[in-house]
């Protein structure tokens, strides 16, 4: 039983989940929500934005160890980031989590992280909330 | 007096297939007996023919059985007019039902509904769906940091503009069973009628129309031991004109012309469309199951169970419950003081046991109450205290995991 579970809560999810990353609320910038209203998790994305670049990216709320440490790595890999690029990373994690992935580059660690997912099917959306935000609101910019 | 648990248990043929399955979930739905199960297959198998529609035995004899069942429910829950029983698609639907088809016309910009702040979001949406389009107001009875409603506020929420009271029997997230006796005769005073949502209590605990003046009233067959898709809504017979149809179609008409039509009356006048006959069958088949039951020990039971699951909980630290009423049933929420519900409830997932873990379709509750989501486990006739050790064995490991 416990070993599934390791393998689920992998070390970096632990980290991130006990420690997240920009874990605050912001103003000033613009906010998006990662709800989801089957397990109640909350998230507020906080963006600030200069020219084409993700200048600050913040977050804050409630969700379980998955959500949370999803939106962590999240925050932390996009910070700094053209729209463009943030994109290609938004859909590259969600195309590893669905074993999409058909090319050999290799994968970021923090991406791995994710990939006993495929064993728990009903942890799916807390692993995907907040990409899938964001990747919608990437790809709505002009 | 206690319950045969382990030979109710062998009625349900999932317990046999999942053998190590902890089922603490009966809240959201309970399991079916095999009987159950056999009135589903053996309709379609040797039954099938729509019903009210056709001159042939098998057509007939669908028709009987389904009308049967109405009287089945209306002696469940005492009602004396087996016409006063309609069968829908569930809680939901029947609420939805009273919601357009009855308090809608009624209510004027400036008039008020009145629910509790422990509703599901059924027993919610409907209300403030009607009262956002007719201009009114949505008031709410206030909860109290153990579970129970503020029913000092009741006297000061109802008014002359009140057009209707909705209120839950017992609660799907603390496991409260309110006073509706008392609730009920604050609202009749003022003239206001009442509906109870009684999705957690109707075939567990006594409810009786007549005794307790309940205007409406909703239930589901899933989670009294019958089939989904099929639910009751009662309603008392001096409301039976009020209701319109809420779905139009075949089935509830006396009259059809291009111009107008004409409807049966209540309650046929609010079944259009081919309904799930089989499962309204197997309603009267989980009603026989109930019977077959000492019902006062069962709720005995489940109370005992939820007792002594409190007990264990706080025993083991670590974790909060989420309220405390003064009378409460077989639901229990708690949380964590450090992991999150979610997680809580894919643990214990991972060792056999099913729980909940979210807001319970109960988002403005949990907001009032500060709490962002619990983990729900709720008991039936076929759990036992064994259930509840393998529960707190399991919270026990998952302390230490996260430790």
């Amino acid at each position: 039983m416990s070993s599934d579970l390791n393998k689920l809560y992998s070390e970096t999810i632990r980290l991130h989940n006990d420690s997240p990353f920009h874990f605050e609320k912001r103003t000033g910038g613009q906010a998006l929500k990662a709800y989801n209203p089957i397990c109640a998790d909350r998230f507020e994305l906080f963006i600030e934005n200069e020219q084409d670049k993700i200048k600050s990216l913040y977050f804050h709320g409630f969700g379980c160890a998955i959500s949370k440490a999803s939106t962590s790595v999240m925050v932390s890999m996009l910070e700094g980031k053209s729209s463009g690029e943030a994109l290609t990373t938004c859909r590259r994690f969600l195309d590893s989590i669905d074993q999409k992935i058909s090319d050999n580059r290799p994968l970021p660690e923090e991406f791995t992280a994710f990939s006993a997912i495929a064993d728990f099917p009903e942890r799916y959306d807390c692993a995907t909330l907040s990409w899938k935000e964001m990747k919608k609101f990437l790809e709505s910019k002009p | 007096m206690a319950i045969p648990v382990e030979s109710i248990k062998s009625r349900f043929p999932i317990f046999a297939l999942h053998r190590e399955l902890v089922y603490l979930d009966s809240a959201a739905t309970s399991q079916k007996p095999q009987t159950v199960i056999d009135t589903l297959t053996r309709f379609y198998q040797s039954g099938n023919a729509n019903i009210q529609r056709g001159l042939y035995e098998l057509s007939a004899e669908a028709t009987r059985q389904y009308e049967v069942v109405r009287h089945q429910v209306a002696s469940l829950i005492g009602a004396g007019n087996p016409k006063s029983i309609a069968f829908t698609k569930g809680t939901t639907e029947s609420i939805n039902i009273i919601a357009s088809g009855y308090l809608k016309k009624k209510l004027q910009p400036g008039d008020n509904v009145v629910i509790s702040a422990m509703e599901h979001h059924a027993n919610l949406i409907p209300w403030q769906q009607v009262c956002r389009q007719q201009k009114a107001t949505l008031k709410v009875i206030p909860v109290t940091g153990t579970g129970d409603l503020a029913l000092q506020e009741l006297d000061r929420l109802l008014d002359s503009k009140t057009k209707l009271l909705a209120v839950t029997h017992i609660s799907n997230v603390l496991g409260t069973i309110n006073p509706v006796d008392e609730i009920i005769n604050a609202a009749h005073k003022k003239n206001i009628p009442v509906l109870i949502d009684a999705a957690q209590s109707a075939g567990h605990y006594p409810i009786n129309v007549s005794q307790s003046n309940i205007d409406f009233l909703a239930f589901s067959a899933h989670k009294l031991f019958g089939p989904m898709g099929t639910g009751v809504l009662y309603s008392s017979e001096p409301f039976h004109s009020q209701i319109d149809p809420f779905i139009f179609g075949g089935g509830n008409i006396t009259n059809v012309g291009f111009e107008q039509t004409d409807f049966m009356d209540y309650p046929h006048k609010l079944e259009a469309g081919t309904p799930h006959v089989p499962g309204v069958i197997g309603l009267g088949t989980a009603l026989e199951f109930i019977e077959q039951l000492d019902r006062t020990a069962t709720v005995d039971h489940g109370i005992a169970l939820s007792v002594y699951f409190r007990e264990k909980l706080l025993a083991l630290g670590g974790f909060t419950l989420v309220g405390r009423p003064a009378k409460s049933g077989s639901i229990v929420s708690f949380t964590s003081e450090t992991i999150h519900p979610h997680d809580v409830a894919g643990f214990l997932a991972n060792a056999g046991i099913a729980v909940r873990a979210g807001h319970h379709c109960c988002q403005p509750l949990l907001d009032s109450m500060g709490v962002p989501a619990t983990v729900r486990v709720s008991f039936s006739v076929y759990n036992n205290q064994d259930d509840v050790d393998k529960t707190m064995e399991a919270l026990e490991d998952l302390k230490k995991f996260w430790a």
